[in-house]
């Protein structure tokens, strides 16, 4: 295994590139930012798109909303520019009481909030077939905000649809994605995350019918013109600071955990949804990195810790098995502990991590799973 | 499921297909060519891919024709034969010179004869084939008439009793199952037909 | 009738998988379980799994992972990477593989087509030719050893006498493309050879698909489309229906 020399992020991760001298492109991309992108002539691209698009009576834009540390600098950032966003919450899989209070104070800000509460019959079935085909838990979650965001854009005549950080250019990604400033119907399919699965491949699930997805199928093609639907990645436009935007949300009333994250050392992020520390402890054992080694990384390249620092946090905090959330997780499917186990299991990376002559997965007391020594991270 | 279903290992084919398609059910199953587990099981499968010739040939060295004439004839016990399975159970064999096969069922298996203005079809028999039924089988139960199954093969049954359950056709019509009181068989692969092809696995199991 | 067959042809590089465009520049599509698992639930075909680093793998092709697809597919799985003797077949068919595919030792040494199927049987074998058209001349290329002076029709031609089942096509050019299959390549095998021949690369929508089999295609594998585009199995094969080419479209039952 290797790992990027400046940051911690391991060659595990998929479509992750190391140049000649073993810099991940991650960490090229954050030079990029640093030195070589006109952020104020992109920030005049930015202002002169949104006044093209400023064309409904009411709204000059949607985003999609959790009230978590994005979204609010999202609006607060939208506000400040004299915008007039209409702000659309798909429901996360099972709400914490934290996310609820940051979703208000997002609403309080002073913004018009939808708040879709899916069906909840079919949104279980979705989640507890994805765990198992997909092998993410929140496959459904990443659809149902992709497709309805655009989907109330073009209903309601919204043009423009803002979107945060652009995850390619801050976490690494397949070169065909860093220079996309929108997010359309092809970026979906292509770097969405869904992983070769379309909603219309879960019909029949558990008798689910395609009306049942009608909500997750995305808005056709004529629609999304006839709106001239464009999504824009606000983290294209405006260097993207993870620790400036938490200070800034909390600045507005955003509320972090008094603990740490379950699945990592930082308290500020998937506050919202215990699904999502399942679904970050998944990327772990599929992949041997999980949000721990997320955070350190784009740390280390916002210049906040150095290396070493991230080494510590990495071995100390990534792949602790997030117990309280696997508990709502399984209060919420009705999955067995066995059966989830059981799942988590077939994804497990046989390369990283021991099993004993059985083929069985070796655990520390503590239930986390022991790397071979030459996938320990230094 | 407390019964024990015998899957026979004579060295012809790929089990692990077959064992897992059985796996999915939670059953007790056990590939073997031990005669004494074979006359434990409750029921039977005889799976298989290759040469007539080589199947024959591998169930007489193992010894296991008295054993399965034992446990299917005798004591009747439910019998699945997949592809070679089926055919080794027909009276003759017609590959590369004629081979006595187990006997059960008065049929010979034949290559197919396609004909000259049959060029675009070919042999080996391979892909997605549609089976219509005809006559009722247990076996097909919840399963729609000319479902797809997978078929590979460049031989088939040529019956000479009334026992073809459901038909195929690839330049000739042909048998592609049968049942003989307690004997299924499938010259598809159920192992390999997804979920129509579990469904007559699941199907097989609740008799 | 026997159905056109839809396969999703996908690399083993590195323990995920991945395709490529032009046979370079590889992007993952996924992780090998679920992978294997989302193909398994959308009724594809057959599958077809290359390791391409096989060759270079002093341990030869990955049994681990190709275990681990085995296990999800029921439906017939292909696999091929870096096979040289009887008993890498062995072992791949051992780990629940119904097929395996051969490339450089087909063209190294043809008789071992021969022994192979007479091992195995020639439904198990199949061989995989790779092309790039150089000016109007269609020529096998092999990644290692670069254009060939080889005609591939011919060298088909071969393989099928000496045993092979069905021969897997792809042309290098169109491949990660998404621009279609390369039609003139299919023309040149129509309804020439007796046993399958399945032609790989270029699709990017399901008419491509249509194209490519009324051009004399037995059956078409692709991958782009499958990951990186909305088009799903069952909408090329709607569309292959509504174009009169038989393809099968299961039912769904519980």
């Amino acid at each position: 295994m290797k790992v990027c020399i400046k940051c911690v992020m391991p060659n595990t991760k998929p479509d992750l590139h190391f140049d000649d001298h073993g810099i991940c492109d991650a960490c090229r991309s954050q030079t990029d930012k640093n030195q070589f992108i006109d952020w104020k002539a992109r920030e005049i691209d930015f202002i002169k798109l949104v006044n093209e698009n400023r064309i409904h009576p009411d709204y000059d834009c949607v985003i999609g909303v959790s009230g978590g540390k994005d979204s609010t600098f999202q609006v607060l950032k939208v506000l400040e520019l004299g915008l007039n966003p209409l702000c659309i919450c798909f429901e996360p899989t099972i709400p914490t009481k934290i996310g609820r209070k940051n979703l208000d104070n997002l609403n309080n800000l002073g913004v018009d909030l939808i708040h879709i509460k899916r069906n909840p019959v079919v949104y279980k079935k979705l989640a507890k077939e994805a765990l198992i085909r997909t092998g993410d838990n929140e496959w459904q979650n990443h659809l149902g905000i992709f497709t309805t965001v655009p989907k109330f854009a073009a209903k309601f005549n919204i043009p423009l649809v803002i979107w945060g950080e652009s995850p390619q250019i801050e976490y690494g990604g397949p070169a065909a994605s860093k220079s996309r400033n929108n997010l359309d119907r092809q970026w979906l399919e292509e770097f969405g995350g869904l992983l070769g699965n379309r909603i219309s491949d879960m019909i029949g699930v558990d008798g689910l019918t395609k009306k049942d997805l009608s909500l997750y199928t995305y808005v056709s093609d004529e629609e999304i013109n006839r709106a001239g639907v464009t999504g824009l990645f606000l983290g294209y436009y405006f260097k993207w600071d993870l620790r400036e935007v938490v200070s800034k949300s909390r600045e507005y009333g955003f509320n972090h955990q008094d603990r740490p994250v379950e699945t990592t050392y930082e308290n500020f992020e998937n506050l919202d949804c215990y699904s999502n520390h399942v679904h970050d402890y998944l990327k772990y054992v599929k992949y041997g990195f999980g949000r721990a080694t997320d955070n350190a990384c784009l740390d280390i390249r916002l210049g906040y810790i150095n290396r070493e620092q991230g080494v510590r946090l990495v071995n100390k905090y990534d792949g602790r098995y997030p117990s309280k959330a696997v508990k709502k997780y399984l209060e919420y499917t009705g999955f067995s502990q066995k059966e989830f186990d059981n799942i988590v299991d077939s994804y497990t990376n046989k390369r990283i991590f021991v099993q004993d002559e059985n083929g069985n997965f070796i655990r520390d007391i503590d239930n986390s799973l022991v790397r071979k020594k030459e996938f320990i991270v230094e | 499921m407390s019964e024990l279903i015998a899957i026979i290992d004579y060295n012809m084919c790929n089990l692990r297909s077959v064992e897992k398609s059985f796996r999915k059910f939670n059953c007790q199953i056990i590939t073997t060519n031990d005669i004494k587990i074979i006359s434990k099981a409750d029921k039977i499968i005889l799976p298989g891919v290759g040469s007539f010739k080589d199947g024959m040939k591998e169930l007489r060295k193992l010894h296991l024709i008295d054993t399965l004439n034992e446990s299917v004839i005798r004591d009747k016990k439910p019998f699945l034969g997949i592809c070679l399975g089926m055919q080794l159970i027909a009276k003759r064999g017609q590959e590369n010179g004629e081979t006595n096969g187990i006997g059960w069922i008065d049929a010979d298996v034949v290559r197919f004869n396609l004909n000259d203005n049959q060029k675009n079809l070919k042999v080996p028999h391979v892909g997605w084939n549609s089976v219509k039924y005809k006559k009722n089988c247990l076996l097909y139960n919840d399963i729609p008439d000319n479902s797809d199954f997978y078929f590979v093969h460049s031989y088939h049954y040529k019956v000479h009793e009334d026992i073809t359950t459901g038909e195929t056709k690839h330049g000739e019509v042909f048998t592609s199952s049968i049942q003989k009181n307690n004997i299924f068989g499938f010259q598809f692969h159920p192992e390999k037909s997804q979920a129509m092809g579990l469904k007559i696995i699941s199907n097989f199991l609740n008799l | 009738m026997l159905k056109h067959r839809v396969i999703p042809c996908v690399l083993l590089k590195d323990w995920q998988l991945v395709k490529s465009i032009n046979f370079q520049s590889y992007r993952t599509i996924g992780h090998p379980t679920s992978t294997a698992r989302i193909y398994n639930s959308r009724n594809v075909d057959e599958l077809i799994v290359l390791d391409i680093d096989a060759s270079q793998n002093i341990g030869g092709i990955n049994l681990e992972i190709i275990r681990d697809i085995a296990d999800e597919c029921f439906m017939p799985l292909t696999v091929g990477g870096g096979i040289r003797t009887i008993n890498d077949i062995h072992k791949i068919l051992d780990t629940g593989a119904d097929k395996i595919c051969i490339n450089s030792i087909a063209i190294d040494n043809i008789k071992f087509i021969e022994r192979a199927s007479s091992v195995f049987g020639s439904q198990c074998i199949v061989c995989s030719i790779d092309v790039k058209k150089i000016g109007d001349t269609f020529k096998v290329f092999n990644k290692s050893k670069g254009i060939l002076d080889l005609d591939p029709f011919e060298l088909a031609r071969q393989y099928q006498e000496y045993g092979a089942g069905e021969v897997l096509l792809t042309s290098v050019d169109c491949e990660g493309v998404a621009e279609g299959y390369d039609i003139d390549l299919i023309k040149l095998f129509k309804n020439k050879l007796n046993i399958p021949v399945i032609f790989n690369g270029g699709m990017g929508s399901p008419m491509h698909a249509v194209e490519a089999i009324q051009n004399g295609a037995d059956a078409i594998a692709a991958a782009y489309i499958f990951h990186f585009s909305r088009f799903t199995p069952n909408d090329i094969k709607l569309a292959l229906n509504e174009n009169e080419i038989p393809s099968r479209i299961p039912m769904i039952i519980n």
